[in-house]
């Protein structure tokens, strides 16, 4: 029973791994453009499917990684280049075209890979028993959470140890000033815009391989993705943090005891935060 | 003007005239997809309202639509629970549901809003397709059929479109009246300037939570009228992409205008039906009309249609179109 447990807490550690890596592009995007990526789901589903396309070829499980990555920070850049930057005016406008692409994609991604669910399978040489805690567990979970360590630990030098990162915090906080103080925003939006789909395309590889991809998916991991942002605040790293380890938990022991609402269960961290601080447990003032 | 107060009214006779009739000499195929345009138009237009007198977006109108339906279906269709209070407990689940959920939203505002309802329509969404002991999962609730009222056959397909055809009518004459009450010039006051509302004495927060629940009532009652109409209710009728349509429908028309949503909807409808007889494909071609609508014409057909009006009047007359664009 006990190792049960453990059982759970390591594999909700690992969803939040997971959830981390997609949650924290999307709400520093959020945070600085205002703008929701509701094509989020989308680019995580496309990513992964690239990446097993091409370990199916390959057998290279890190160009998978690699190329997933890429071609959706491609995506994305050429999205914001083209699309986004037209209706720049508009949050709704913004919002309104995300939706359209994730039907596109979504459409798209049916398809090519068809409607059954695929998966990566990861090389034995990532994907080895460990033993720790007491129980065994295989190493590609202990590997993903690393992952995720190094993203989060990247990410936060990026945001508060460079020049450009200070722009990013000031541009959360006040786009208006930073524009007026000769910064160059644009520029920064697409930066911080790219680099959320490069993040939602590495979670995508990930997913692949820890879970399997379907048609579907998009909006569940869409749906993941909100909730962080909701619950940890817009545009905090902290709170996508702390909120993707509470989802992951709940996640986790939701799917062993209550897997008809696992899903309904997310719903409750976010209504709690909502009543109490609108704004997000790392939230600043809307 | 004076031309315009004449033709409005031959225009509307001229159109009830067509509709009424129509079970007389339109194919069942015909009726079926203008059953189709009023129970997605009463979505629709719940999902306008709020987005021209509030000016806020709401994903989540797609969870109302399926949630009285699932309702009816449970306690009315599975466990024999008599016709029209089964059907009202339906609406008043829903309406409750939308009271406490809007309490919850409409403390945030504009993209952290529409996130929300979002994630609360996605979250009962997959509630319908994980819970399979109640709600059957994927397959829903199946096998509904129209009841007789008062020695009518709502099975017969004409009397069901004019049913459907006079909820439809009376839902868009009482959405009229509540805009041009002072609850409804209230509202847009709150869109355009909450601030001042509030400083006025207005309970903006509760003017906000009261008309959320009246637009989930107009989406319950569309999802009752599908699950009479299709007798199925299931997890698809609130999928995200059924959410990103009916948003499509309601941006499409017009949401500023009182006529968008619907003449939004009928035009997707339509074109829905006739896509999906050439292509497969037919999510991705939603998607670029829908790109194409957000790029060229954000604010929709009639509002095309209106700046083309005011031109040619300008042009014209020079004279000044006073048009009421509610």
């Amino acid at each position: 029973m006990n190792m049960q447990i453990t059982m759970f807490i390591l594999n909700g550690i690992t969803q939040a791994a997971l959830l981390f890596i997609l949650g924290s592009g999307l709400t520093l995007a959020f945070g600085l453009m205002r703008v929701v990526n509701l094509s989020h789901g989308a680019f995580y589903l496309l990513g992964g499917y690239i990446g097993y396309s091409v370990f199916q070829y390959t057998q290279n499980w890190w160009l998978a990684l690699l190329s997933g990555a890429i071609s959706i920070a491609l995506v994305g850049f050429l999205f914001e280049r083209f699309m986004l930057v037209r209706v720049r005016n508009s949050n709704l406008g913004q919002t309104l075209l995300t939706i359209a692409l994730s039907m596109i994609i979504a459409d798209i991604c049916l398809a090519v890979w068809g409607g059954t669910a695929l998966k990566i399978k990861v090389p034995v040489s990532l994907n080895f028993p460990v033993k720790l805690f007491g129980v065994t567990y295989p190493s590609f979970r202990y590997f993903l959470i690393l992952i995720s360590i190094i993203i989060g630990v990247a990410l936060y030098l990026i945001l508060y140890k460079t020049k450009i990162g200070a722009g990013v915090r000031a541009g959360v906080d006040d786009r208006e000033t930073v524009d007026a103080l000769g910064i160059n925003i644009r520029a920064i939006y697409s930066l911080v815009f790219v680099l959320s789909c490069f993040l939602v395309g590495i979670a995508g590889v990930l997913g692949a391989t820890y879970l399997n991809l379907s048609p579907g998916a998009d909006t569940q991991i869409l749906t993941y993705a909100l909730v962080i942002v909701i619950v940890g605040g817009m545009g905090s790293l902290s709170g996508a943090i702390v909120s993707s380890l509470i989802l992951g938990q709940i996640i986790s022991f939701s799917r062993g005891y209550l897997p008809e609402y696992s899903m309904f269960l997310i719903f409750i961290p976010m209504v709690i935060v909502l009543a109490i601080r609108p704004q997000g447990l790392f939230g600043r003032k809307l | 003007m004076k031309a315009q107060t004449v033709r409005k009214p031959i225009l509307f006779i001229l159109l009830a005239t067509v509709l009424v009739s129509m079970p007389f000499y339109a194919s069942p195929y015909t009726i079926t997809t203008f059953i189709r345009i009023f129970y997605f138009g009463l979505l629709s237009l719940s999902v306008g309202m709020l987005i021209g007198q509030l000016g806020v977006v709401s994903m989540a109108q797609t969870a109302f639509f399926a949630m009285g339906a699932y309702v009816l279906g449970l306690i009315g269709f599975e466990r024999g629970f008599p016709s029209p209070w089964a059907d009202i407990i339906g609406i008043v689940f829903t309406l409750v549901a939308a009271f406490l959920f809007g309490m919850i939203s409409m403390r945030t505002r504009d993209m952290v809003f529409m996130m929300i309802t979002l994630a609360f329509g996605q979250v009962l969404w997959s509630l319908g397709t994980q819970n399979t002991s109640l709600l059957h999962g994927w397959l829903g609730i199946v096998g509904i059929r129209p009841h007789t009222i008062f020695g009518i056959d709502f099975n017969i397909q004409r009397n069901f479109y004019w049913a459907s055809l006079l909820i439809f009518i009376i839902c868009l004459a009482l959405y009229w009246i509540l805009i041009h009450t002072p609850f409804g010039l209230a509202l847009n006051g709150v869109r355009d300037n909450p601030r001042r509302m509030a400083s006025l004495g207005y309970p903006v927060y509760w003017l906000k939570v009261v008309f959320f629940v009246i637009s989930a009532f107009f989406a319950s009652l569309g999802g009752i009228m599908m699950f009479y109409n299709t007798g199925i209710i299931s997890p698809s009728a609130m999928h995200m992409s059924r959410t990103s349509w009916i948003l499509l429908c309601v941006i499409l028309g017009g949401a500023n205008y009182f006529w968008g949503p619907v003449i939004g909807t009928t035009i997707a409808v339509w074109f829905e039906v006739l896509v999906s007889q050439i292509t497969m494909r037919y999510n991705t071609i939603i998607g670029i009309v829908f790109v194409l609508v957000v790029l060229f014409s954000p604010s929709g057909i009639l509002g095309i249609a209106n700046s083309w009006w005011k031109r040619k009047n300008r042009k014209s007359k020079n004279q000044i179109n006073t048009t009421q664009n509610v």
